[in-house]
């Protein structure tokens, strides 16, 4: 297969996974909202809408940007049918967009690239699927799983496990471009030490974090100062 | 009575279905995306190898997952918390928006004991509607988007490195910056160490890994190295706090 016939190929996968991508996302959506209302009906009740329009308003005043700034910023990294599948299946920054990522540096294909989409397109569902699958059967052994992992002595195990997955993942990408990474962490750091309240805001920290290294990265490309 | 109702046999079925029509779409786009690989030449290697990491990439943090189910069920029950923490949701975003829901409706906050049934639905559907802004996203501006960012057919003839193969690094430099400096802050402020602690034990063993990755040129190890690092700094955390006790 040429180059071309590649992407035209690809083109035409892309088209199909944005019609079921969508597909999906509809049914899924109402699926999910069916939920709030099937609960209230088997119990003979009704959601407050009152309740809801409150609620929905302080939640979504700070969700929605966070989520419009997620989708620009990590869609092109997760591809088509990754965007799809990652938005849908949630977990997104503490899990499918570093396990995207992982599969994609073990496969050694470059963003932008057809290869690159399939990668993180099988990266995410076999993610989506694993963590489905190892809930259910969490959910059917809760009763007796549950004194094991309740256990007092594990419990800063399982606080840490997303400190654990940002050290890991951190020296990785602090290595490989250690020009980018220095004035991020450093601001981010002055940050959360001068403005204690930012410590337990990291869905918006990494709004500036992300756009300041992009910036760094963004000139230091342009200025042919790092290594691609 | 309330935690009865919120975990009642009809909701863990309608959990059931939907997770099962989620779970299909996942394994539908696994297959296409399979062959669309074969189809244009990819190594059938490297597509299989791209599953069995992605898998040993989740298994731990599934597990850590499956914690936040039965961290929320004491208060939502068994059936929302396995489908919030299953797709679309995280344990950090539900506990928040659980909380400004309950609240926003008259609650203490999200305690068993204040809840009903009316109080429950409400939250539920709070707690879905605050986080569609990413799939409504993906629906209405995905396919523009998309073609607007993807990289044009000559790029590829060339081979040159664009960009984008910075941003998405750089992005993630980001991305780990903020957590880290989090930890960072947490100690300053607070004192408690664990989690710088815990992030510098994975940093260690992951430089372990890259050595032997990148200088020993021991590829294969790649696909255990997060999964392995963050094991051993979470036993490190368990045995850090039951020595600091």
């Amino acid at each position: 297969m040429t180059e071309q016939e590649k992407i035209q190929y690809f083109d035409k996968i892309n088209k199909q996974f944005h019609f079921i991508g969508k597909i999906m996302t509809i049914l899924s959506i109402a699926a999910l909202l069916s939920f709030s209302f099937i609960a209230a009906a088997a119990y003979g009740v009704w959601p407050s809408l009152k309740g809801f329009l409150a609620g929905f308003a302080n939640v979504a005043v700070i969700y929605y940007p966070v989520a419009i700034a997620e989708f620009l910023i990590f869609a092109p990294m997760l591809g088509t049918g990754g965007s799809y599948l990652a938005f849908l299946t949630g977990n997104l920054t503490n899990l499918k967009i570093p396990c995207a990522m992982n599969a994609r540096d073990i496969a050694k294909v470059e963003t932008g690239t057809p290869e690159n989409e399939i990668i993180s397109s099988l990266s995410i569902s076999a993610s989506a699927i694993t963590t489905m699958l190892i809930i259910f059967a969490g959910v059917l052994l809760l009763t007796p799983l549950r004194p094991i992992l309740e256990k007092p002595e594990l419990a800063p195990a399982f606080d840490n496990v997303v400190a654990a997955l940002f050290g890991a993942l951190g020296l990785k990408y602090f290595v490989k471009q250690p020009k980018i990474a220095v004035v991020p962490l450093i601001m981010m750091t002055l940050l959360c030490i001068l403005v204690p309240s930012m410590i337990s805001q990291t869905s918006i920290l990494i709004i500036p974090a992300g756009l300041l290294a992009l910036g760094i990265g963004y000139i230091l490309f342009k200025k042919e100062k790092i290594n691609v | 009575m309330y935690l009865d109702q919120a975990n009642g046999f009809v909701l863990y079925l309608v959990v059931g279905v939907i997770l099962f029509f989620i779970l299909c779409m996942c394994t539908v786009f696994m297959i296409k995306s399979y062959r669309a690989g074969i189809a244009i030449g990819m190594d059938k290697k490297i597509l299989k190898r791209a599953i069995t990491s992605s898998i040993t990439f989740t298994a731990v943090p599934s597990i850590s997952i499956l914690l936040g189910v039965l961290a929320l069920s004491g208060s939502l029950g068994i059936p929302l918390s396995w489908l919030r923490l299953s797709v679309i949701g995280a344990l950090q975003y539900e506990l928040n928006v659980a909380e400004i829901a309950a609240t926003a409706i008259g609650l203490g906050g999200l305690k068993a004991s204040e809840m009903n049934m009316q109080a429950f639905s409400t939250i539920s559907l709070v707690m879905t509607a605050g986080i569609l802004g990413g799939p409504l996203c993906c629906i209405f501006f995905s396919k523009k988007y998309m073609k607007k960012v993807q990289k044009n057919p000559k790029q590829i003839q060339t081979g040159k490195p664009s960009y984008s193969t910075v941003a998405v690094t750089a992005m993630f430099i980001g991305l780990c910056s903020a957590y880290i400096a989090s930890y960072i802050g947490t100690f300053v402020s607070t004192g408690d160490f664990i989690p710088l602690l815990t992030a510098l034990c994975a940093a260690a063993v992951m430089a372990v890994f890259e050595y032997f990755t990148v200088v020993k040129k021991q590829v294969w190890l790649d696909n255990f190295s997060v999964a392995t690092s963050m094991l051993l700094a979470m036993a490190a955390a368990v045995l850090i706090s039951g020595i600091g006790r």
